[in-house]
């Protein structure tokens, strides 16, 4: 098991001071809420389904007011962290609180900041559209002329105002989505989780979602979601970690993040079967210590690569548009790190 | 546990005292105040859903007093001077009511728990799993306990007729009917919290819900049974409730009722956390 660190004990101020003995709850009296400035601070996070380790110890902190992602392909283990940040699943092992609260024994005061937008849209089915938010207001005691101000005010901000009687078989899955984040607000979250809010969703649909929550990060909420759309992350999160089967691979501002592990650009060649020996031949001939090769199926991807490189390459492929010289994303920072895609 | 609780190190939040009873994964909480909101949520799509919801479960067993009593009764001798249609009317006030607590907590239960995610959605709020488990149960004896009240008014309506009534008493059907409705809606969810497919369930309808419903005395007095089908028949919580019912509704109470109140509620509440202990582990996967 893992114990917290110690550096700093005496900052903590027991009062003999010895590392391990701090009185738990001590004499505080402030309340957890507004003394941590930490949303969500996690350390050696674990989960495990039997044998199967699903969240192999990570650590991760998320300060208040900012969009945070955990980005990663299917099966990366982003759903296991986030329902346990959640409060509902059992945490295996590790440390997290939220809003200061340990999420192993205060679940309920954890429950109550937070906003869930889950993977599957559960609306219950059986209500109408302000049905439904209604009775999930009630699960927060929320007062109900309170809740009344909040549904129009969340439905308006969905762009669901003139939805409110509906049925929720009637929505479209974009609608049913954005109902799902109205129904995460209604009790003006401290901290707003989505998992995968867009996955499923058309193009349109999508960026409506996008321009949602950039308006709501706007006015001040933190959001922690999970995606693995590489591009939704790039454009949404101001600092994000990349997980991979359990373990935090890379942790950082988008932007650096490409940076730190790419470079500004990438060569992404699709040469024709006949054309790839001789691209392959090529490239790891020229590029140097800096660059990198990585191949995806039949696609070939070459970091660090400059314009020189780009001219070599078309010149040994009949089509142009199977070379593409382009700017580096998160998608590439993934591949350099696996040498796996992101959506497998 | 996983916690290293006492040993915390920790300089960012204040190590929280553990709150007693409020430990989430350690075995059960005791449910609390927002079970109720679960049980609110259920009486709401009910009334959305009435018509569908109420007049089918009170025609079943009015066709089943009428057909059987005056259709059967015909033909059916019982001793002494009662006519069949009243030895039935306490058997079906209870009987039927049975099945619609039992529905509740199978059917029901299981497509909120499965497709539709209602649990999954109610429990990332405040309110806890023990506390869904506990509405779903609340719910289930509430929609017995209604039923009961609905059939015991239709009885009083033909009792002018059919001399079905023969005691206020009968007035103390509704909470029996309640005891009754935690006892089957905790061993439905306990039964539902297993269950891998809607098919799985119509075996526990059709190897102990529907054996009761006919071998508890309701239809034909279980005195004239072999004496182990008497025996297995004492295990049967409709038994209990149709001795209790019988005597109330026609006012011949005697002591021995006592047993059977203390049987429905004392299987009760073993019952009821077996449900909730089942049912939060499916929750909480
Ligand atoms: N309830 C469960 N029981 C067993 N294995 C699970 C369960 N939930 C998830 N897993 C496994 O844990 C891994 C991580 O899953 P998940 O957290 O859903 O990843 P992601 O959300 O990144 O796709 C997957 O391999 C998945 O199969
Ligand atoms: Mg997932």
């Amino acid at each position: 098991m893992r114990k917290g660190s110690t550096e700093g004990v005496q900052a903590a101020g027991t009062a003999d001071g010895s590392p391990g003995t701090t009185t738990q709850g001590s004499s505080r009296t402030a309340t957890p809420r507004e003394q941590a400035p930490l949303i969500i601070e996690a350390r050696g996070l674990v989960k495990r389904y039997g044998d199967f380790t699903a969240v192999a110890g990570i650590d991760f902190e998320v300060p208040r007011g900012e969009f945070f992602g955990l980005l990663g392909p299917n099966g990366a283990g982003k759903s296991s962290t986030i329902r346990m940040v959640s409060g509902v699943l059992p945490i295996s092992g590790g440390e997290l609180y939220v809003g200061g609260y340990d999420v192993h024994y205060q679940d309920r005061e954890v429950k109550r900041l937070l906003g869930i937008v889950p993977q599957d849209d559960n609306l219950d089915q059986d209500l109408t559209v302000r049905r439904n938010l209604e009775v999930y207001a009630r699960y927060y005691d929320i007062p109900k002329k309170v809740a009344a101000e909040r549904i129009e005010e969340a439905l308006e901000l969905m762009q669901l105002e003139d939805w409110g009687g509906a049925q929720i078989d009637n929505l479209s899955g974009g609608m049913k989505r954005r109902l799902v984040i109205a129904r995460a607000l209604i009790n003006d979250p401290d901290l707003l989780i989505l998992d995968e809010p867009t996955t499923g969703l058309d193009p349109q649909a999508r960026h409506l979602v996008w321009r949602k929550l950039r308006l709501l990060r706007e006015r001040g909420v933190t959001i922690l979601l999970t995606t693995h759309y590489m591009d939704e992350a790039e454009i949404l999160c101001d600092r994000l970690i990349i997980m991979d089967r359990g373990q935090n691979i890379a942790e950082g501002n988008p932007r650096d993040l490409i940076t730190r592990h790419v470079g500004r650009e990438v060569l992404e060649v699709h040469p024709l079967p006949e054309e790839r020996a001789a691209v392959l031949r090529d490239l790891e001939e020229n590029v140097g210590e800096s660059g990198r090769i990585e191949t995806v199926e039949d696609v070939i991807y070459a970091l660090g690569v400059t314009e020189e490189h780009h001219r070599r390459v078309e010149g040994l492929i009949a089509d142009p548009y199977r070379v593409n010289f382009r700017r580096a994303n998160l998608e590439d920072v993934f591949l350099s790190l696996t040498g796996r895609g992101l959506v497998e | 546990m996983s916690m290293t609780a006492g040993t915390g190190e920790r300089t960012h939040a204040p190590r929280p005292r553990r709150p007693r009873g409020e430990l989430p994964y350690i075995g059960l909480a005791i449910p609390g105040r927002l079970t109720f909101r679960v049980w609110q949520r259920n009486r709401d799509v009910f009334f959305q859903l009435w018509r569908a919801e109420l007049l089918p479960p009170l025609l079943e067993p009015l066709v089943t007093l009428l057909g059987l009593g005056l259709g059967l009764g015909a033909f059916v001798q019982l001793g002494g001077d009662i006519e069949y249609v009243q030895f039935l009317a306490p058997g079906i006030l209870v009987a039927f009511p049975m099945f619609v607590a039992t529905f509740e907590a199978l059917y029901g239960a299981y497509f909120r728990m499965t497709q539709h995610g209602t649990y999954d959605a109610i429990a990332a709020t405040p309110v806890r799993p023990e506390e869904i488990v506990a509405g779903e149960i609340a719910w289930a004896a509430s929609r017995m306990t209604l039923n009961t009240a609905l059939i015991a008014l239709v009885l009083l309506v033909l009792t002018p007729w059919l001399d079905l009534v023969g005691s206020p008493l009968i007035i103390f059907t509704i909470p029996i009917a309640f005891v009754t409705g935690v006892l089957i809606g905790s061993i439905g969810i306990a039964f539902t919290s297993r269950a891998r497919s809607v098919s799985q369930l119509s075996y526990f309808f059709s190897l102990f819900i529907l054996p009761m419903f006919w071998f508890s005395g309701g239809f034909f007095p279980i005195d004239e049974l072999p004496g182990w089908a008497g025996t297995v028949a004492w295990f049967f919580p409709l038994t209990h409730a149709v001795d209790l019912s019988r005597a109330l509704v026609t006012g011949d109470v005697y002591a021995g009722l006592i047993v059977n109140m203390l049987w429905l509620i004392l299987a009760a509440i073993p019952a009821f956390w077996l449900g909730l202990a089942a049912m939060k582990q499916r929750i909480v996967k």
